[in-house]
């Protein structure tokens, strides 16, 4: 993990209520817009390596939409089985109207 | 001479007797300025006997089984509101005692609840306390999947199953029905409806309310160490304010509080504020009364001129802040709403264990669920549900708090203090109770003709359910 921030998508992608997912160099980001903040997650769940993109994102947690396992979308702690492992979080900044994400 | 003689007419008919000398809550709210609508002003009272009630229900762990067996399967209960699970896809896990149901919005007017069991080797599909969005349930153990109408979708190396035919593979179901913004749930699927079950008074009565256009503001749960059914009877009478609440009394009608039952399933009370209570007459004025009104949301009264004028009393003034303070606060429009109902606390109890609150000032539901294996303990659960803002958008349901054993209510985020202070307060009794029917020799608990007809009706009902099954 680098400590360089980089570029993600603009801020209009991103609405409150909204996510997106987007591969930064290897590795699978998803950005949350939820309760007033972006938040950076990994886009895969660390369950069974399925992909998190489509799961429903509430009060700051994200369920997994393959088998269910919830996570804290602000720490990445598995809330819920199957899931006992947590998923990497991301710093999230926004400059002149972009997102960046340190990965 | 006249009044004696009433008196003693009025107590010989038994559950006649009223609290002596005092206005009844009829009478409290006809005196209001903006009238309340006809379901507030009704009477629905019958006697129910007066012989004391057997306590093993309470601290008998075989009483819990056969609730597990012959009452919460034939039952309807509230698994959830529409907006946790506001999208098609949408799915909330709802458990009562072992059981586990899914219960999913299949389309946007299908709202359906499986049993929570994959039918291979029976493992879980979704973890109990999780809501979430899918498109299938899929086993996490070999990967069979369910499409979200439960249908068969996938038997990971079918080849291998020719004896299961998909058609009788689908996820079993249980009866769903919608009814003011809440999804409830039967699992016999030869219960009536829910309107039957709840009774045509009581449906008018939740029509009424519209509760379906609110939504959950605050979600609080604690696990309360006593019995379900203790917990629940905790709440249904204000006999108990006096000595549990002395802070409430100065402004409340609890020894004049109106109770009533409707069937079977549905019980009720109306206790009044803005008004001092029977203990204390004589010992404080009308200012008094309207400076000591600590009931309902609080945090919304703030500053206001609280000097009465000359025979104005406290209940109207009450009615008028309240009524200026939560349109502004709520952004809605409530000229259309009495002042009783603006103030009052009007507790309804749905059998077998949901409150519903409909008054403006303290507008929540209380739900109540046995612990799976300890018939000790209970969880409990407060929403509050507020009036939806009136630019028609609808704001996330509230995130539930758990609060650990010991912990006040009154630390759960947005509740307000005074009323968490109240929750701790019957909290406090709750133990003691459970421990001194255990510690009893005496072997029934006695009840009140008039406040306590709600616990007797609710344990009729509780009755009558488990002994169909013995």
């Amino acid at each position: 993990m680098s400590n360089e921030f980089t570029r993600f998508c603009k801020l209009a992608e991103v609405p409150p209520g909204g996510k997106k997912a987007l591969r930064i160099n290897d590795t699978w980001v998803l950005v949350c817009n939820t309760r007033e903040r972006l938040l950076a997650v990994s886009g895969i769940c660390s369950h069974q390596a399925r992909p998190l993109f489509n799961g429903r994102v509430r009060n700051c947690k994200i369920t997994c939409p393959v088998h269910g396992a919830r996570f804290d979308l602000e720490t990445g702690q598995a809330l819920d089985l199957p899931a006992t492992k947590p998923i990497p979080v991301y710093e999230v900044r926004v400059v002149d109207d972009w997102i960046e994400v340190c990965v | 001479m006249s009044n004696q003689v009433l008196e003693r007419k009025q107590d010989s008919a038994p559950g006649a007797a009223r609290c002596p000398n005092e206005p009844t809550t009829q009478e409290i709210i006809a005196r209001d300025k903006v009238a309340a609508p006809g379901w507030v002003r009704s009477e629905s009272y019958e006697y129910m006997g007066d012989e004391d009630i057997s306590i093993d229900r309470y601290i008998d762990p075989a009483y819990a089984r056969k609730e597990f067996d012959n009452l919460w399967p034939r039952t309807w209960q509230f698994a959830c509101r529409e907006e946790h699970i506001p999208e098609v896809g949408d799915y909330y896990v709802y458990d009562i005692g072992r059981r586990s149901f899914i219960v999913t919005r299949v389309a946007e007017d299908d709202i359906r609840a499986y049993y929570n069991t994959c039918l291979h080797r029976g493992t879980k599909l979704r973890a109990s306390g999780t809501e979430g969005s899918t498109s299938q349930f899929k086993c996490p153990f070999h990967g069979w999947s369910w499409n979200l109408d439960g249908t068969l979708n996938e038997v990971v190396c079918e080849w291998d199953f020719p004896h299961v035919n998909p058609a009788e593979y689908s996820l079993p179901q249980v009866r769903v029905e919608l009814l003011g913004g809440f999804v409830f749930i039967n699992m016999d699927r030869d219960a009536p409806t829910l309107a039957e079950y709840l009774g045509p008074e009581f449906m008018a009565h939740i029509k009424a309310w519209k509760l379906e256009d609110r939504y959950v503001t605050c979600h609080v749960y604690k696990t309360i160490p006593a019995n379900w059914k203790l917990n629940m009877e905790a709440f249904m009478e204000a006999y108990h304010v006096m000595e549990t609440h002395p802070q409430v009394a100065v402004s409340n009608a609890d020894a004049n509080s109106q109770y009533d039952t409707y069937g079977e399933h549905v019980n009720r009370f109306i206790s009044s504020l803005g008004v001092l209570s029977p203990h204390l007459r004589g010992q404080y004025t009308e200012q008094d009364v309207l400076d000591q009104f600590t009931i309902g949301d609080s945090s919304m009264l703030g500053g206001e001129d609280r000097k009465l004028k000359e025979g104005e009393t406290a209940r109207q003034r009450m009615a008028d802040i309240m009524r200026e303070m939560f349109e502004r606060g709520t952004n809605t429009d409530l000229s259309h709403v009495s002042d009783a109902e603006l103030l009052d606390c009007f507790s309804y109890t749905l059998f077998p264990n949901t409150f519903l609150f409909p008054g403006i000032s303290l507008p929540m539901v209380y739900r109540f669920r046995p612990h799976p294996t300890d018939h000790r303990q209970s969880i409990y659960e407060v929403m509050f549900l507020r009036p939806l803002p009136q630019d028609g958008s609808r704001p996330e349901p509230a995130e539930p708090v758990y609060l650990r054993e010991g912990q006040s209510f009154t630390e759960a985020e947005g509740m307000d203090p005074g009323f968490g202070a109240i929750l701790d307060q019957d909290t406090e009794n709750l133990l003691l109770q459970q421990e001194g029917l255990e510690a009893s020799a005496k072997p029934g608990i006695t009840l009140g003709n008039y406040q306590e007809i709600r616990v007797r009706h609710f344990e009729r009902a509780v009755d009558r359910y488990v002994e169909a099954g013995a």
